[in-house]
């Protein structure tokens, strides 16, 4: 009889160290916190490509040209080499290196997703 | 004697099993589907994002665009994250066209809905007027399904479970 009760206990007790620190921070979220549970409990899987990706050529049919008059503040110019004439604001383009495409790598570590399914995308 | 003590074991084996894993249980994919209206320019690139309720930058689901040199043209969200593209690592794919709809299905946690959390929608287009914050929906059980309108690029906006 003790036997199956120190049983219970032991694992009881593990379970209240994995549990209790997620739960504290789902609470912590639902108060207004960022959402960080998932962080916590980041568990490294192994990369396999499930996206699916539909039949968007977007990116080589509508992409901003070379082309084009600089437009007004607020509107995107079609001119936008912006390797050679990146001098506005303080000099900085924004172009740094460019995020790994949707179905490479895991979604950032931000707390909005789960560990679970690549995201998956299409365009109608 | 000995066969209960099997089962016990395979009782309380399953049960820690079950909440040491709490996160598989507190997530469920979300579909946020984003309809662009016909505006007749060129691909749109799309920053899709969260505020929490205090309106601070929680985090970003998807990128539409592929080219960051001209995330800049999407304000808030460039604001918000200073065009790091680390924000945005594995959650990037194609601008989308004039007229066109994007469906992007994510494993999203719980916690995001029903506290606070609203998603936004910066958009952007060749030779056309920058729209930071086009269309924003609040993140509610209630309001999946819900489609909420934007102003310039976007028709609407909406979520499903």
């Amino acid at each position: 009889m003790t036997r199956p009760l120190t049983l219970l206990i032991t694992s009881t007790a593990l379970t209240a160290m994995i549990a209790i620190p997620a739960w504290s921070a789902m609470r912590a979220s639902a108060q207004g916190g960022a959402v960080l549970p998932l962080r916590s409990l980041a568990v490294q899987q192994a990369q396999s490509p499930l996206l699916v990706l539909v039949d968007d050529d977007e990116d080589e049919a509508g992409e901003y040209g070379d082309e084009g008059e600089d437009g007004g503040q607020g509107r995107i110019s079609g001119n936008h080499d912006d390797d050679e004439a990146c001098d506005d604001d303080e000099g900085s383009c924004g172009g740094g290196s460019s995020a790994a495409a949707a179905g490479t790598v895991a979604p950032p570590q931000n707390g909005l997703f789960s560990n679970g399914a690549l995201p998956k995308v299409q365009v109608k | 004697m000995m066969r209960s003590m099997k089962k016990s074991l395979l009782a309380i084996l399953a049960v820690t099993t079950v909440l040491s894993f709490p996160a598989a249980a507190m997530a469920k994919p979300v579909t946020v589907t984003t309809s662009l209206k016909d505006y007749g320019g060129n691909g749109a690139y799309l920053a899709l994002y969260v505020t929490d309720k205090n309106g601070a930058y929680a985090g970003s689901l998807w990128m539409a665009g592929g080219k960051s040199k001209y995330y800049r043209h999407l304000g808030n969200w460039y604001q918000a994250t200073g065009g790091d593209t680390a924000q945005i690592n594995g959650i990037t794919g194609a601008s989308v066209g004039s007229g066109r709809t994007l469906e992007v299905t994510l494993d999203l946690a719980d916690a995001l809905f029903d506290a606070g959390y609203t998603l936004h929608v910066d958009a952007a287009a060749e030779d056309m007027r920058e729209s930071p914050n086009d269309a924003s929906v609040a993140l509610t059980s209630a309001g999946a399904g819900k489609p909420a309108k934007g102003r310039r690029y976007v028709s609407s906006i909406s979520y499903a479970f």
